[in-house]
């Protein structure tokens, strides 16, 4: 594939595919599954595009998003500030049927799905448990979820997310019942709009419930932001990610993972700068959150079980 | 994480114990162990620090280099983390058996300083939009006896207190380019604000109490812990819960009243000491292979003071 003379009886730079190279403007361009290669007389190293190294969202350019959101008043979806006000929820299970349990979340735009294999035999011998069973976590954003383009290589953000759905979902699993297995659970983020974390976790366990692992009890997920002396309930991803610039103390985001019959917090996680009161009233808060959902989650779930029930009965 | 296998017999002693606010080792539930502290150990760094706590030992190098700043802040530079778990510290992180904990380490480190307070960023900037100083923060474990945490987290302090950042000169010609000179005099340099670099307490569940600064014992009978960065003022920057279990909310609040309390503690005697140390200057005999083991000399009393029980 050089510019040296081809043996070619028409010409033609490329042995392969010939039938889908195509003459545009004098320019010679291959539909090949490689890369752009554009050839008019160009020196030998084709495959290169030259374009800049990294490229950027145009959107960084435009007008700034993250400038400034007000701090009082209502919010731009039109949730009342310093409330338990929780975007309403859209939860679906049994929603992919190769797996052994599925589950579908919508909370304003911020739409993910989960998927549960298992229990089946380990894929790493070595860390094989004789007593204990594995949970595998995966979380994954889809490159077009967020605003900016993100890669479909897990980054250490998605691992950081991973090992925070592992760590909230690890306690309500029992997984001494389950010894020498493993169980799969990944989710996939289709829209980023603020609190995924905290919806992936709900998510996950009623998945987790769905594919009839035994559980100690489903796992509720609520994130909360706080912004001076004002909070907000499951932000969105302005709210996440925009600050106030009035000040910048007691800011930060708080994600909780709780399991609400038996009172217990399985996943804790802040950032910001905040003092004790403020985050001691926010874990509180997202409690008060939990709560709210856990209605929504215990009905979607009867309502899965319903639909299997016939369909068992049958066979 | 490096694990230790612990007998039910120990178990229940290391419980019974520490339920009677007496651990393993003679320390109270809100006491650290031993930690010394030496900065300005590697030579080729912009700053350095090694730590050991109990036997844990981390070393930590800072290295400031001229880059882009990121266009969602062009007049600020950044911070980079990384933290390398060698196969010296424990055999379970040979080849690619430490990059799990690695990751898990440096993305808290991220989420520690990920505020406006910590180190001033602005003060990082050198030319807005086009050039800025990046640290790359270079976390070594050399031995892990538990509490990898706290050790880093007082590590990177000091190191970031040790930091030098040569001065720089922008001069522009006439076509409108910048030219970026470095100052040639090692004494012409910046220095780092580091009052509000957090430090880090994790706080280990055992039975229905919470320990300081656990060993991998005392760490093998716990099912969840708590860590939490507190700044010299008391404010909190990250919370988050570690380990397998769950707990209770009246035990989260406990036991960041207590990480607060013992944090809070923690700095000052901390700045006086990196202080102390500095103005010895060179007449401190300094380490500059960084093998662990080796007798370091530092100036320092006993033990780090960790607040009223």
């Amino acid at each position: 594939m050089t510019n040296s003379p081809c043996p070619h009886p028409d010409n033609k730079p490329f042995s392969g595919q010939p039938e889908k190279e195509k003459t545009w403007g004098g320019k010679r361009f291959r539909a090949g599954p490689v890369a752009w290669v554009i050839y008019f007389n160009m020196p030998t190293d084709t495959k290169r595009v030259r374009g800049p190294e990294v490229s950027q969202s145009p959107s960084l350019f435009s007008c700034d998003p993250a400038a400034v959101l007000p701090s009082k008043g209502p919010r731009a979806d039109g949730r009342r500030r310093d409330q338990v006000d929780v975007r309403p929820v859209f939860v679906r299970c049994g929603l992919v049927s190769q797996a052994k349990g599925s589950a579908y979340l919508e909370a304003g735009n911020t739409k993910l799905m989960c998927c549960v294999y298992g229990p089946r035999e380990t894929d790493r011998k070595d860390e094989t448990d004789m007593k204990c069973g594995r949970l595998t976590t995966d979380m994954r954003f889809a490159p077009f979820s967020c605003p900016e383009r993100g890669s479909w290589i897990q980054g250490s953000q998605d691992k950081d997310f991973s090992l925070m759905l592992h760590e909230s979902l690890q306690p309500a699993i029992c997984l001494h019942k389950y010894p020498r297995s493993q169980i799969e659970v990944s989710v996939m983020v289709l829209e980023n709009s603020g609190s995924v974390l905290a919806h992936a976790v709900t998510c996950a366990s009623l998945a987790l419930a769905d594919a009839g692992i035994e559980m100690y009890d489903l796992v509720l997920g609520c994130s909360m932001r706080q912004d001076g002396t004002s909070y907000v309930v499951d932000p969105s991803y302005m709210e996440e990610n925009g600050c106030s610039s009035v000040s910048c103390e007691n800011q930060g985001g708080l994600t909780v993972a709780f399991l609400p019959s038996l009172n217990q917090i399985s996943g804790l996680q802040s950032d910001g700068d905040m003092t004790e009161e403020t985050l001691t009233a926010g874990v509180r808060t997202c409690i008060e959150g939990c709560y709210k959902l856990y209605p929504v989650i215990q009905r979607a779930l009867t309502k899965a079980v319903r639909k299997a029930a016939p369909s068992q009965s049958e066979s | 994480m490096a694990r230790v296998q612990v007998s039910e017999a120990e178990k229940v002693y290391i419980l019974h114990g520490i339920r009677d606010d007496l651990r393993v080792d003679g320390r109270g539930c809100e006491d650290y162990r031993h930690m010394e502290i030496e900065t300005d150990v590697v030579s080729n760094t912009d700053g350095s620090a090694k730590v050991t706590l109990g036997h844990t030992a981390v070393l930590v190098g800072v290295k400031a280099e001229i880059g882009k700043p990121r266009p969602t802040v062009p007049t600020e530079g950044y911070l980079e983390f990384f933290v390398d778990c060698s196969a010296n510290a424990t055999p379970e992180f040979e080849g690619r058996g430490g990059e799990e904990l690695g990751t898990e380490l440096s993305n808290t480190l991220y989420k520690v300083f990920n505020n406006k307070r910590s180190i001033d960023l602005k003060s990082l900037c050198i030319c807005a939009g086009e050039h800025c100083w990046v640290l790359y923060v270079d976390v070594l474990l050399l031995q892990c006896d538990g509490n990898l945490y706290d050790a880093i987290s007082v590590a990177i302090k000091a190191a970031l207190f040790n930091t030098k950042i040569p001065k720089v000169h922008i001069s522009s010609d006439d076509e409108g380019g910048k030219e970026i000179e470095l100052s040639d005099d090692p004494y012409d340099c910046m220095r780092l604000n580091v009052e509000n670099v957090p430090c880090i307490v994790t706080l280990c569940k055992v039975g229905h109490r919470h320990v300081v600064d656990a060993t991998l014992q005392e760490k093998a009978c716990s099912v969840a812990s708590l860590i939490i960065s507190v700044t010299h003022k008391g404010t909190i920057t990250c919370m988050r819960k570690v380990g397998g279990g769950s707990l209770d909310p009246e035990s989260i609040f406990e036991m960041t009243e207590a990480g607060k309390r013992v944090g809070k503690a923690l700095h000052a005697p901390l700045m006086k000491l990196l202080e102390q140390e500095e103005s010895l200057g060179k007449k401190r005999q300094k380490v500059y292979t960084c093998f662990p083991g080796l007798p370091l000399v530092s100036p320092q009393p006993p033990r780090e003071e960790s607040g009223a029980k």
